[in-house]
């Protein structure tokens, strides 16, 4: 077996893995919990366009995991729109703002823009928690919303775990496929650049803002969506679940611990952090409540230190040893 | 070109990863060997602001699982004992979702119970509609958890609306029998969401019993001077005053009334910072004869409060409070629907807990008669007591004395406040 042949099984293998493992994990919690995960990676996969390949620091992302959710429900609680309908609403509301945030923002560097943001998600929350209606919409302040049963494709709402589990493995493929797309086209060389070396970029005439807020608007757009698929997964939301600063910053660490910029990096981070972040809740949230953030912080300051491009590095390094270590074995 | 690498490699670690979780998870996934119990999952905060509540309601389910168990078990289920599986839920809406989740599908508990929370209640008992898992809310009081159109929930404390009704019960039970008339009402309350809410209640009542309000007074918790609402009331005279407050501006406006003189024939308030042991205290005879809704007190002349409440402090330190009344009230509650259902079936246990009619046994220490449920699954019977303070001695004393049948031994209600 050459070297190519082995790695393309190897892959094909995972894909096969990933795609059938409803068939093995019939436990509706385990896979709950694989849900989250692959939700946590289409999160921060959104994430990574701006923050990784724009090369600025967004740290209000929760903000558009609101919109996301409060606008497909509202338009499904009120006018019995389909969910599927008011995520694409959604979608495009979030993208809207992202573009009315970014076009002032994105000019801004290093934290400024990372504060802007983060003033922007907790500006959002506080003023959700304090509104009880919106007009003839109802957003029920701090006591959030609960959409009602209602089982059906049309309703976006399963009895089992599965399909909410392919939705969004096909959700985390597409996004991941758009990065993979957009890293090759013009934007990408062009972000990439405009991240690294702005001036640089513009001496070349490249309209490095332009870019930044196209990205942005995509990465809005894609975030929106994950907040419809978390309210129709859970059927209950409030803001201090899906707005505010916890939220926002988890994503950015599994970006920056997994490998900013970089496509598999929000993944890897993902499913490293997440299970972290679920054994530290259940075993140790009683002691000190939002401790996972602070082993995160710890995990971030080590891979810093040692990993500053993300834990995705050493372990590419790995696989690939482990290829070369094979295929030379064998022959 | 680096990128592409990158893809290609970082997938084979997912999957490496995604090998692991699977191996972990069918290890993980071993049979529990078959006992002959009833799991009832009990999701209360453990942790957190409400910890001492959640803490006493757990108390209170140990003593009647106990009760229960000792006596015997769920007869017809060939003496099934009654488990307890209790998870914290933190006060937290999104904890209590998941942990019901957890107990349905890992636990596979027959029986859900909690919140405490009405907040959290009210997401988490949809879960348990979603499986067909019987729900036993034994506290929250939001109204609109039982008003949802849901099968399997089931609520024993009365909602918020019905201690406004309660309050105009009281008023209209006490005109009829004292043959008092009262034409004119007073509403002041804290402006806060507490307050205004129960505000909202009042009105409605108020024009269905034949009430003229002559005052409809909001003012800010956190006053320091309540001269002026004192004045307000002097002035509009009414005959009753209904009061919502806080703990601090509850005794400023008690005293600042009885500085002024102001003479009521009746003013009820509506627990909070009426029930405060510091208002007690620091109103002393100022406050006698003012009237407070409650759900329990330790001092109901029924019987089994003085041996249960005995047996609890032995253990606890601590009296029952009327939270920790009704979750004790639920096990035996849900123990009386298993025994009639005989079945595991949560179907059949629904349908059990819908036809409830329990009306005796160790369990009915509660203040009404019977729990029975109507078809929104609410407690029809779930009711207020009444308290009136008095001086006894030196102290003033939350005497219970409505409904009658529920009174202190020996005391009667003095009305109207002379």
């Amino acid at each position: 077996m050459t070297r190519d042949t082995l790695d393309r099984t190897l892959k094909i293998l995972a894909v096969l893995t990933v795609f059938t493992l409803p068939l093995w994990v019939t436990n509706p919690s385990y896979l709950q919990i694989l849900i989250l995960l692959f939700w946590y990676a289409y999160l921060t996969t959104s994430w990574n366009l701006v923050g990784g390949w724009a090369g600025v620091l967004p740290l209000g992302h929760s903000a558009y995991i609101g919109i996301g959710a409060y606008t497909s429900t509202i338009l499904a609680v009120n006018y019995g729109i389909s969910p599927w309908f008011g995520m694409i609403a959604g979608g495009v509301i979030a993208a809207i703002v992202g573009v009315i945030i970014g076009v002032p923002t994105l000019k801004l560097r290093g934290a400024y823009f990372a504060l802007s943001t983060m003033a922007f998600g907790e500006g959002l929350r506080v003023f959700v928690e304090n509104t009880d209606r919106l007009g003839s919409c109802v957003l029920n302040g701090p006591r959030g919303i609960c959409i009602p049963l209602s089982n059906s494709f049309w309703n976006f709402q399963f009895m089992d775990k599965a399909p909410y589990y392919y939705i969004i493995l096909i959700m985390l493929a597409i996004a991941l496929f758009i990065t993979w797309h957009m890293s090759r086209i013009r934007i990408g060389y062009y972000l990439n650049a405009g991240g690294e070396e702005p001036e640089a970029a513009q001496a070349l005439g490249v309209n490095v803002a332009k870019y930044k807020v196209i990205a942005m608007a995509i990465s809005c757009f894609m975030t929106a969506l994950a907040g419809t698929f978390y309210a129709q997964l859970a059927l209950y939301f409030y803001p201090k679940a899906i707005l505010g600063l916890d939220l926002s910053f988890e994503i950015a660490f599994i970006a920056l611990i997994g490998g900013r910029g970089t496509l598999a990096g929000p993944v890897l981070g993902a499913l490293i952090l997440r299970p972290v972040s679920e054994f530290s809740r259940i075993y140790l949230s009683s002691v000190l409540p939002g401790l996972h953030l602070v082993i995160y912080g710890l995990i971030l300051i080590l891979v810093m230190i040692f990993q500053p491009r993300g834990i995705q590095e050493p372990l590419t390094r790995f696989y690939k040893w482990f290829l070369d270590k094979v295929t030379v074995s064998r022959g | 070109m680096k990128r592409t690498s990158l893809w290609r490699n970082g997938f084979f670690g997912v999957a490496a990863l995604l090998f692991a979780v699977v191996m972990a998870v069918s290890a993980g996934t071993a049979i529990a060997a078959k006992e002959n119990v009833v799991k009832i999952g009990n999701i209360i905060p453990l942790s957190g602001p409400s910890a001492s509540v959640g803490v006493q309601n757990q108390y209170a389910c140990d003593l009647a699982t106990e009760m229960i168990n000792n006596a015997g078990g769920i007869k017809s289920l060939g003496g099934a004992k009654l488990v307890n599986i209790y998870v914290d839920s933190k006060s937290d809406p999104t904890v209590g979702v998941s942990s019901a989740e957890q107990l349905i599908n890992n636990d596979k508990v027959n029986i859900l119970s909690g919140c405490w929370n009405s907040a959290v209640t009210y997401p988490t008992t949809q879960v348990a509609e979603k499986y067909g898992i019987p729900f036993i809310v034994p506290v929250s009081v939001r109204n609109t958890i039982t008003e949802r159109g849901f099968k399997y929930i089931f609520r024993i404390a009365a909602k918020d609306a019905w201690w406004a009704r309660d309050q105009f019960k009281f008023l209209d039970d006490m005109q009829k029998s004292r043959n008092v008339s009262l034409k004119t009402i007073a509403f002041v309350y804290e402006n806060g969401d507490w307050g205004v809410g129960m505000a909202e209640q009042w009105k409605p009542l108020a024009a269905q019993y034949g009430y003229k309000i002559v005052l409809d007074e909001p003012y800010p918790s956190t006053s320091s001077d309540l001269t002026p609402v004192a004045l307000k009331i002097k002035k509009a005279n009414p005959d009753v005053l209904l009061l919502t407050s806080n703990a601090s501006d509850a005794i400023l406006l008690n005293n600042t009334m009885a500085e002024m003189k102001v003479k009521v024939k009746a003013i009820v308030g509506t627990g909070g910072g009426h029930a405060d042991p510091m208002f007690r205290k620091n109103c002393g005879k100022n406050a006698e004869y003012m009237f407070d809704v409650v759900e329990w007190e330790t001092d109901l002349g029924k019987a089994g409060i003085p041996e249960v409440n005995a047996e609890f402090k032995k253990r606890h330190g601590y009296d029952l409070a009327g939270e920790s009344v009704d979750a004790f009230a639920s096990v035996f509650v849900i123990a009386d629907a298993l025994e009639r259902a005989a079945s595991l079936d949560p179907k059949k246990i629904r349908d059990a807990l819908a036809k409830t009619k329990l009306c005796s046994g160790p369990g009915m220490i509660v203040s009404y008669d019977c729990v029975e449920f109507d078809e929104t699954g609410q407690n029809k019977n779930a009711g207020i007591v009444m308290v009136q303070y008095r001086m006894i001695g030196d102290s003033l004393e939350r005497v219970s004395v409505w409904p009658e049948s529920a009174a202190r031994k020996g005391f009667k209600t003095v009305f109207p406040m002379p």
